[in-house]
């Protein structure tokens, strides 16, 4: 007769719980006695009715398992699951760098300060520079000074590589045109600033229209004359006032009207020598009247020569700059200034969230279809599987 | 939380410690050495595969393996559309000549026949418990089923087993 050991199991459903914990213990070994011996027992009489795994098979799956770890990726080429923290700190440098992109982003309206500089004429451009071969020339009293100081003839023009082309010996006009853009509350007070501005820099506001229309806008119209030679810094001063959205630059070569101006005071001034001298020849009363008349008359050519050369002396060293100044709703995004470029990187996660916002109304009852599938996918495949164990 | 612990040493040793019990999990279930060495094979290979999603506050990875090789197992199962067949391996002892040795052959002959008796689901939980060697709670994970409820499965199942184990005693000795 066998006797087969096997311990006893309480019934009662209150003692399940201490029955499983002393199964528990017989199995791990921390139990002692008939009981727990038996459970050992019979876990090894179970373990020990499955054939074993052959060799053959024992051996393939050892060589399987080692000639995956073979061929897997290089480890040196393994790309390791980044932690939490560092894609959270890849992602805040990630949205720093956008906000300072944003902030200095080349694409925005108006010009880049530290690029314009270079966009201007230099202030010494809008004098004649004298050439090595030029021959100076007087000037006429009155017409240097409103040539500016270093004009007679004596400056150098030093022509801007991105600005209108000058020609050394020529004399030049420039102009320019500059579209300001502001909010429309800002239209007088950007106009008030640029007046200062010109006459800060010598010059003065020839003319100026502003019209302002409360919340619907606004815009001003100046137009400014100012030292040639302060024209690329008054520019430069423009921009830091309000975002530039347009610019323009204009160079006249006046040389010939100069010369043509210059040559006819000559010619006036060496025809009242002339006269001078037969004046001072004279001997009838006749000739000496004669003489006296073409004097008073070439009195009158002289001034209007001066007056003439003084007018062309004057275009060449004042700069005449028409600024628009535009009251816009969307300007205050316009410009490179921390505030500027704090709004401009909350647009963009404005439009980012917005963007996003829009995404997740798509994807995210997708998402939890997807989901809703994927678990009764599984819970519909765990029952099948069930259902195997059930057919028995 | 992905276990970053479980690396390639990690499976290595899992597969040199688990892969005998798997297999004999799977063949006393299955039936079947053609289809258990499939099935362990595939347990290994969907685990490494998916060793990077193991959460060992979830789970032991044995536990992990175990459920990985009782789908399938129960996959292998429902494709062949049949029950198995309880093919165990006789007793292999060394010295079948001495009272004890015979008394323990007796003894196992005894629990494959009451093995058998069982029902499929409770057979699976036996072989679960004792070729997994699982706990309670690791049992309940690979079941998907709460701990309680698992040990109240087991429980019955071993309380059936008893039972089949001295009916086959009074058998034997009436």
């Amino acid at each position: 007769m066998r006797i087969v050991h096997f311990p006893t199991a309480h019934d009662d459903d209150g003692a399940e719980q201490a029955w499983l914990q002393q199964l528990e213990s017989a199995l791990d070994g921390d139990a002692q006695g008939p009981a727990a011996e038996s459970w050992r027992e019979l876990r090894d009489d179970v373990r020990s009715l499955a054939p074993a795994m052959s060799a053959d098979f024992e051996r393939e799956l050892s060589e399987r398992i080692l000639e995956r770890d073979r061929a897997r990726v290089p480890r040196k080429l393994r790309l390791t699951r980044p932690s939490r923290p560092a894609i959270a700190t890849a992602f805040s440098v990630a949205v720093v760098a956008l906000v300072a992109l944003v902030a200095v982003a080349p694409w925005r309206g108006g010009h880049a300060p530290e690029a314009e500089p270079a966009q201007h004429v230099s202030s010494g451009a809008l004098v004649r520079a004298p050439s090595a071969t030029a021959t100076p020339t007087p000037t006429p009293k009155g017409s240097a000074q409103a040539a500016g100081e270093a004009s007679p003839a004596g400056a150098a023009v030093a022509p801007s590589s991105n600005g209108p082309a000058a020609a050394l010996g020529r004399i030049q006009q420039l102009g320019a045109s500059v579209t300001l853009a502001v909010t429309p509350a800002n239209v007088q007070e950007t106009s008030n600033r640029v007046s200062r501005l010109v006459v800060r820099d010598g010059g003065f506001v020839q003319s100026s229209h502003v019209q302002v229309q409360q919340g619907r806008g606004g815009e001003a119209t100046l137009t400014l004359r100012l030292p040639s030679e302060k024209l690329s810094a008054a520019l430069a001063s423009l921009e830091q006032i309000a975002p530039v959205r347009e610019e323009s630059q204009s160079l006249q070569d006046i040389t010939n009207t100069y010369d043509a101006a210059r040559q006819r005071l000559r010619d006036v001034e060496a025809e009242r020598q002339a006269l001078l001298r037969a004046l001072a020849k004279a001997t009838t009363e006749g000739e000496i009247d004669s003489l006296r008349e073409r004097l008073a008359q070439s009195r009158g050519a002289l001034a209007g020569a001066h007056s003439a050369l003084e007018v062309v002396s004057r275009r060449a060293s004042t700069a005449e700059v028409e600024v628009t100044v535009l009251g816009d709703a969307h300007a205050a995004g316009e410009g490179l200034t921390l505030h500027r470029g704090l709004h401009d990187a909350g647009r963009v996660l404005t439009v980012t969230l917005v963007v996003l916002l829009i995404a997740a109304a798509a994807l995210v009852p997708l998402a939890l279809l997807l989901l809703g599938l994927t678990a009764a996918v599984r819970v519909w495949r765990r029952r099948r599987r069930e259902q195997v164990l059930g057919t028995s | 939380m992905p276990t970053p612990s479980f690396d390639e040493a990690a499976f290595n040793g899992l597969f040199h410690e688990c892969s005998r019990d798997v297999h004999a999990y799977a063949i006393s279930l299955l039936g079947d050495r053609a289809a258990a060495e499939d099935v362990t094979a595939l347990a290994f290979e969907r685990l490494y595969r998916s060793r990077r999603r193991l959460d060992r506050r979830r789970g032991t990875a044995r536990a992990w393996l175990f459920a990985i090789a009782r789908n399938a197992a129960l996959d292998e199962l429902r494709r062949r559309r049949r029950q198995p067949s309880v093919e165990l391996e006789g007793e292999r002892l060394g010295d079948p000549g001495s009272d004890e040795a015979f008394e323990r052959v007796e003894q196992r002959a005894t629990v494959r026949q009451a093995l058998a008796s069982l029902s499929l689901r409770e057979r699976e939980l036996v072989l679960l418990k004792f070729h997994g060697q699982l706990s309670h709670a690791e049992l309940a994970k690979v079941l998907a089923i709460s701990e309680s409820n698992a040990g109240t499965r087991l429980h019955r199942a071993l309380a059936h087993l008893r039972e089949q184990c001295l009916e086959l005693d009074r058998q034997e000795v009436a």
